[in-house]
């Protein structure tokens, strides 16, 4: 079953194309890695596929139905930490978390919980500070904390792992492991291809404005393997990403 | 000195006012602050500047009205850059200029050149010399010492409006600090107002503080515009050493940056009073209610502004109600009191996505109706200023002596409501159509839009003018024996209310995009 169907997604602000006829699916229970260059339509395709954003045409199914910015029985069962990780600044961690929690609907007691066990696990022990006054990669951690408190089953992670140090994404690639383990989904946009390579099965690449270019199983890569692409073969990420996005190091001589 | 440097950060300084213009609200603010730019130098060149020289040298009393001129000049200087924010936005600073290869005293020199190279003091300066030529070309002062004599006026007027920010600052990230600033603002309210009377009755301490008032800016610079010999000099000398002295406080202030009062470590507290309020609302709406009253309720500034509500507009009330006949005190009161339900909220009010910046997004990953989170911030601001109506209401019970009339008091209190739903409603529409970003945490400047502006200024005249006017044209409409036509308004306004909810939730929802690049600065 497809966790995620998008179908001919256009999306336009003003006269300007920003997603050009996008369609992808992703399986249940896939982590799955959707890249491209700065500016491709990453995170605006994100914020039409999670009710951020109105797509000018096309269609979006999550869980096996249609969705739009209204459907707030979908957006129940999905999490999303956005790219600007949508944090409200004057709030304490707890308070913060406490509020996405009973917006999604769950009770006093598993809120407290949950924002308890969240708080001690992802560090976040530091209660004097807002939110305002974390460090990059604590409010990170806080953003993520919101997009999964409600243990959702399709999660969207806009560039999740960047800021956070090496033991804070070790732990994230951990839970996120458990999450699709037990049949769930995760979309990931990411700029480190290393870590993409390593916990994502499936990627799907894009170019601007918004133009799916590749999509396919890279779980060979994580075992030393190579997926091939018309004839060639690649043997990391990078040089795939580098090969289908056109994207060239330029010589500066000076530098 | 990196002077080649410093040159191009004020050139950029003006790149970026100059960029504002590109987009369309941009070009509306600068065509409306151009013509009232205007429209105010045209005013106050030929009353306050060359005008106020002739009137000097004609009335035989050029010092004195000089220095009554440049005092005011001054004063305003330093109240409109605080309070409205004029050439005191630090577009540079300390933080921003480290990037560049500037020592500690070049970043000093350019943060207050592009401070001190804006419009708004240029308008100061403007005023000032004109005052200085007329008197030169009336033949009442001197050219060389009047230049310098503005020059330095203006440097010390710059310098201690910078030091009054900082203190501000400084203040505001004290504990207590929002009630020690209310303290002061309220005295430098009352000072005037009382000193009056004793000064009439008392003239001799008018001598003696003028003496006094010989060794400020203004008086310094008055004397070296007059007088080309020793008293000139003295004068000069005087303003100089008031910019050795801010100077040195200004540098003081800067190197002892705000220090937020925080401690080791916090207990977590889960049942906080916002959220006691906002389950009054309802377990849907609840949580989204105390999340905004939370919102309101850690803002210094409106904190500020809801404290300093009641007694700011019971001052109002007393000041302007001579000779308004026996009820004079109840015909202001009918205007005052609705503003002192808004005054604490209005900031947020009129802009209340302008403030949340890139949360605004979660609004909508919530899985509610998008609309909820409009009305939610709507009901906390309404919460918030319906609770300054019951203490307004005592107060005017136990300070008017007529205040216990029954006719009286519901009268006040359907003037409140009625104001409390019409003036929120109508901030629900500048909300939509009229938003601008904004610092959450600014305690001082001007950082409504527009239409903010508007509605908050014309709001308040409205509410200081529309009862006169009716005591004037219509007496019976405020007279308490006609209560009853009173009655009806709380009702209009809650239905008007109601309809800008109900209607304002889906434009909200369609404008969503457009609210989004401007509260995250991209439009």
């Amino acid at each position: 079953m497809d966790a995620i169907r998008i179908t001919n997604l256009v999306k336009k602000y003003g006269q300007k194309l920003a997603v050009e006829n996008l369609s992808l699916s992703v399986r249940a229970g896939t982590m799955f890695g959707f890249l491209g260059p700065n500016g491709s339509g990453k995170s605006t395709t994100i914020g039409c596929m999670t009710g951020l954003l109105d797509a000018t045409s096309g269609a979006i199914e999550l869980l096996g139905q249609r969705f739009n910015a209204d459907n707030a029985a979908i957006k129940r069962r999905i999490g999303v930490m956005p790219e600007t990780l949508g944090l409200f600044e004057p709030l304490y961690a707890h308070e913060f978390l406490a509020f996405v929690a009973r917006m999604f609907g769950l009770d006093e007691a598993t809120t407290r919980l949950r924002v308890t066990e969240l708080l001690a696990a992802l560090e976040l022990t530091d209660t004097s500070k807002t939110l305002s006054e974390y460090s990059t990669g604590m409010r990170k951690r806080v953003a993520f904390a919101a997009a999964v408190i409600h243990s959702p089953e399709v999660l969207f992670l806009d560039e999740p792992f960047e800021s956070i140090d090496p033991a804070g994404v070790s732990l994230m690639k951990q839970w996120l492991r458990r999450f699709t383990e037990q049949g769930r989904t995760v979309f990931i946009t990411s700029h480190v291809l290393e870590t993409v390579e390593r916990v994502c099965q499936e990627v799907a690449i894009v170019t601007a404005p918004g133009k799916l270019v590749w999509q396919g199983d890279i779980t060979a890569l994580a075992n030393d393997g190579a997926v091939v692409h018309n004839g060639q073969e690649f043997r990391a990420l990078e040089p795939l990403f580098l090969h289908l996005t056109g994207e060239r190091y330029t010589d500066l001589k000076w530098l | 000195m990196n002077s080649a440097l410093i040159g191009e950060l004020v050139r950029l300084r003006y790149k970026l006012l100059w960029a504002k213009t590109r987009s369309r609200n941009g070009r509306i603010a600068l065509f409306l602050a151009g013509y009232l730019l205007l429209v105010m130098l045209v005013a106050l060149l030929s009353t306050g500047g060359f005008g106020a020289a002739m009137l000097a040298v004609r009335s035989g009393k050029a010092e004195a009205i000089a220095r009554g001129v440049l005092s005011v000049l001054f004063l305003e200087a330093v109240l409109a850059a605080n309070i409205l924010g004029f050439g005191m936005s630090a577009i540079f600073s300390e933080t921003e200029l480290r990037r560049y290869p500037l020592t500690a005293a070049d970043r000093r020199t350019a943060r207050h050149l592009t401070g001190i190279l804006d419009p708004f003091w240029f308008l100061f300066l403007a005023l000032e010399l004109g005052l200085m030529v007329g008197l030169y070309v009336l033949g009442a002062g001197s050219f060389w010492f009047g230049l310098l004599g503005v020059l330095l006026l203006f440097a010390a007027n710059y310098l201690l409006a910078r030091v009054v920010g900082l203190f501000i600052d400084q203040l505001m990230q004290r504990k207590g600090g929002a009630a020690i600033l209310l303290a002061l603002i309220m005295i430098l309210a009352f000072v005037p107002a009382l000193a009056g009377p004793v000064i009439r009755e008392n003239p001799a301490i008018l001598s003696a503080l003028l003496l006094r008032l010989q060794y400020t800016p203004p008086f310094g610079a008055a004397a070296a515009m007059i007088h080309a010999d020793l008293a000139g000099a003295r004068g000069l000398g005087i303003t100089a050493a008031w910019i050795l002295g801010l100077g040195a406080l200004l540098v003081w202030l800067e190197k002892r940056p705000p220090q937020r009062q925080t401690t080791e470590s916090v207990k977590i507290e889960w049942d906080s009073p916002f959220d006691r309020v906002g389950a009054l609302f309802g377990p849907q709406m609840g949580p989204l209610v105390g999340h905004w009253l939370r919102f309101y309720g850690r803002n210094n500034r409106t904190r500020m502004l809801y404290l300093l509500a009641l007694p700011l507009l019971t001052f109002v009330t007393f000041q302007m109600s001579e000779r308004l006949g026996p009820y004079r005190y109840f015909i202001i009161a009918l205007g005052t009191i609705p503003m002192a339900t808004f005054l604490g909220t209005s900031r947020i009010s009129v802009n209340q996505f302008g403030y949340v910046g890139g949360a605004f997004r979660r609004y909508f990953l919530l899985p509610i109706d998008p609309a909820a989170t409009l009305r939610a911030a709507s009901y906390a601001a309404v919460t918030i200023g319906a609770s300054v109506l019951p203490i307004a209401l005592l107060a005017f019970a136990i300070l008017v002596p007529y205040g216990g009339d029954a006719r009286i008091l519901l009268m006040l209190l359907c003037s409140g409501v009625t104001g409390l739903f019409v003036l929120n409603g109508l901030g629900v529409w500048v909300t939509l159509f009229n938003p601008r970003k904004g610092n959450y945490n600014s305690n001082f400047g001007n950082d409504l839009s527009l239409g903010g502006n508007i509605l908050l200024i014309g709001g308040m005249m409205l509410a200081m003018f529309l009862p006169r006017l009716l005591h004037k044209f219509q007496p019976a409409l405020v007279s308490p024996e006609s209560w009853w036509i009173w009655l009806p308004l709380p009702l209009l306004a809650v239905v008007f209310y109601r309809a800008t909810l109900k209607s304002a939730g889906p434009i909200f929802v369609t404008r969503r995009e457009k609210l989004l690049a401007i509260v995250e600065g991209r439009d």
